[in-house]
């Protein structure tokens, strides 16, 4: 069974924002949801990097540890999904994200009526029936159930983003810092993968 | 399963918690050594080396992006860990224990005990007690306080006790009200307990009278009848350590995380929820006595709050020096 997860290749994102354009295109998210997003440290400097993040899909999610209504879960490729008819928006999964993933549609509104989560799905879609309009309405484009990898990384100009497999990007990526020398940081990884997988 | 807080020893937790604190205060400190400049200086002397940009992955600083929203500029934010490990893990377990034990051990005290009966016979004369606006106050928040509760213990621990039993659709169905009730009616336990501190503070100055009452336990345990004034310390210590301190905490923090839209962070919010969680947890199990002691354990207790007035035999029991003031016309107060 394959480990689906990311790889941002700090060496090689040149912050061309491809992969935030595609993903909000493909799944038609709404305004101010943004499921991806490219941060650049030390801009304008030398030594300047840049890296795009989302939703990790960690193993031993805080999110789903800290969900009251139980309705994120991950699939048995790590995939971290979730429903959104039981989701009540109280913000938790947002408090517990490494990563900032969680999004909501009304932002941060008074009286915390946030609206229901929306995150990255490894663009899996979500418990809806595959390729469903009820889940592309919810929760966008089920590329893997047509047996396509998710799209921000193979839009990727410079193949900085890798999605996928954990060993096969784990391979690529080692091959990478063979041939260059440097840059051996997979960024993010000791905190999103860094824990044992949780139990299922 | 070593991820289970429950497992890991409360030190390191509270070691944990007091070193996030530690770097929430310290982490603008921290930030002033410059890392742009040490990263540049890096690229000269070892180009291959990124260690300055990797500190600052971790930082929890807010760097560039084009993404508008609340901390997206932060890369990785590490409390929330934490946060995670004292919500789902001390403060459930225990909490739950707590929430548990207390009604346990009242209800036993009852079993064995009973409630505290008149002892004289009624005279049929009767007293106000409470006027219409104290009681007012006194059963707006005592409403918006049991909403608040039964629905905050649901979104705390409904998904160990609700899902198991009904499925996680029930729940989910239930929280999606619950947690729109709790929001909207929050700020209003918070006024209401306001009005509630301004109300009763007069009577809930320390007297001479209430050191008898500690030095015979209230006569909880003897039966005996302790002489008060128009409120015991008993009831004086639930004014100020539950409805004062702990009602005034619980409002305060929950409105930190009612209203996101005054652009706190999430460790703010964190920190808020930690605090709400223990502050309101500590608060029902206090109220739970109040309430036990102002319905079936006490004869009399819940007439006087529902019409206002008591009868002068249950006001000479149970608070003489109030019932003398009262006829002696220096009381000035219902």
């Amino acid at each position: 069974m394959a480990r689906m997860k990311f790889l941002c290749d700090a060496e090689r994102c040149i912050e061309c924002n491809g992969c935030v354009t595609a993903c909000k295109n493909e799944h038609e998210v709404p305004w101010g949801v943004n499921r991806r997003r490219v941060v650049t440290i030390n801009d304008g400097v030398p030594g300047e990097r840049s890296m795009s993040v989302a939703c990790m899909h960690c193993s031993d999610a805080p999110c789903v540890a800290v969900c009251p209504t139980n309705v994120i879960y991950q699939t048995e490729e790590g995939i971290v999904l979730h429903d959104k008819d039981g989701c009540i928006g109280c913000g938790y999964c947002f408090y517990a994200c490494p990563f900032g993933a969680p999004q909501f549609p009304n932002g941060p509104a008074a009286f915390g009526a946030r609206g229901k989560m929306d995150k990255c799905t490894f663009c899996a879609g979500g418990p809806e029936e595959n390729g469903s309009q009820a889940e592309f309405e919810k929760y966008g484009r089920n590329r893997i159930a047509e047996g396509k990898l998710p799209l921000c990384a193979e839009m990727c100009s410079t193949k900085a983003l890798l999605a996928g497999d954990a060993a096969e990007l784990s391979e690529i990526f080692r091959d990478r810092v063979l041939r260059r020398g440097k840059g051996v940081e997979a960024w993010g990884w000791m905190t999103a993968y860094g824990k044992e997988e949780a139990k299922k | 399963m070593s991820t289970v807080p429950r497992q890991r020893s409360g030190f390191a937790l509270l070691l944990a918690l007091v070193s996030w604190l530690f770097l929430l205060g310290s982490g603008a400190a921290m930030a002033q050594a410059d890392p742009a400049a040490a990263q540049v200086e890096r690229q000269q002397t070892q180009p291959l080396n990124n260690a300055p940009v990797w500190r600052e992955v971790r930082s929890g600083e807010a760097h560039f992006t084009t993404v508008r929203g609340p901390e997206t500029g932060v890369l990785i934010q590490t409390e929330g860990q934490v946060w995670r490990q004292w919500r789902n893990g001390p403060i459930t377990f225990y909490g739950g224990i707590l929430l548990l034990v207390v009604p346990t051990a009242i209800g036993l005290f009852y079993a064995v005990k009973g409630a505290v009966k008149l002892h004289g016979a009624p005279t049929g004369r009767r007293m106000q007690r409470f006027s219409t606006f104290e009681r007012v106050v006194h059963w707006g928040t005592a409403v918006t306080f049991v909403v608040l509760g039964i629905t905050g213990v649901c979104i705390l621990f409904g998904k160990h006790f609700i899902a198991p039993v009904f499925g996680t659709a029930v729940l989910g169905g239930l929280l999606t009200a619950g947690k729109a009730v709790h929001n909207y009616i929050g700020p209003l336990f918070g006024v209401f307990t306001l009005l509630m501190i301004v109300a009763f503070l007069r009577d809930n100055v320390w007297q001479a009278i209430d050191s008898v009452w500690i030095r015979k336990a209230g006569g909880i345990a003897s039966g005996e009848h302790v002489p008060s004034g128009r409120f015991n310390f008993g009831e004086k210590t639930w004014f100020w350590i539950g409805v004062t301190f702990l009602g005034l905490i619980v409002a305060g923090s929950g409105l930190v995380m009612d209203f996101p839209n005054f652009g706190q962070t999430r460790a703010d919010m964190q920190l808020a929820n930690i605090i709400h969680g223990v502050g309101a947890i500590l608060l029902i199990a206090l109220s739970l006595g109040h309430i036990y002691m102002g319905t079936i354990g006490v004869e009399g207790a819940y007439q006087s709050m529902k019409t206002g007035y008591v009868d002068e035999a249950w006001a000479k029991e149970h608070h003489e020096v109030w019932y003398d003031e009262v006829k002696a016309g220096r009381s000035g107060h219902p």
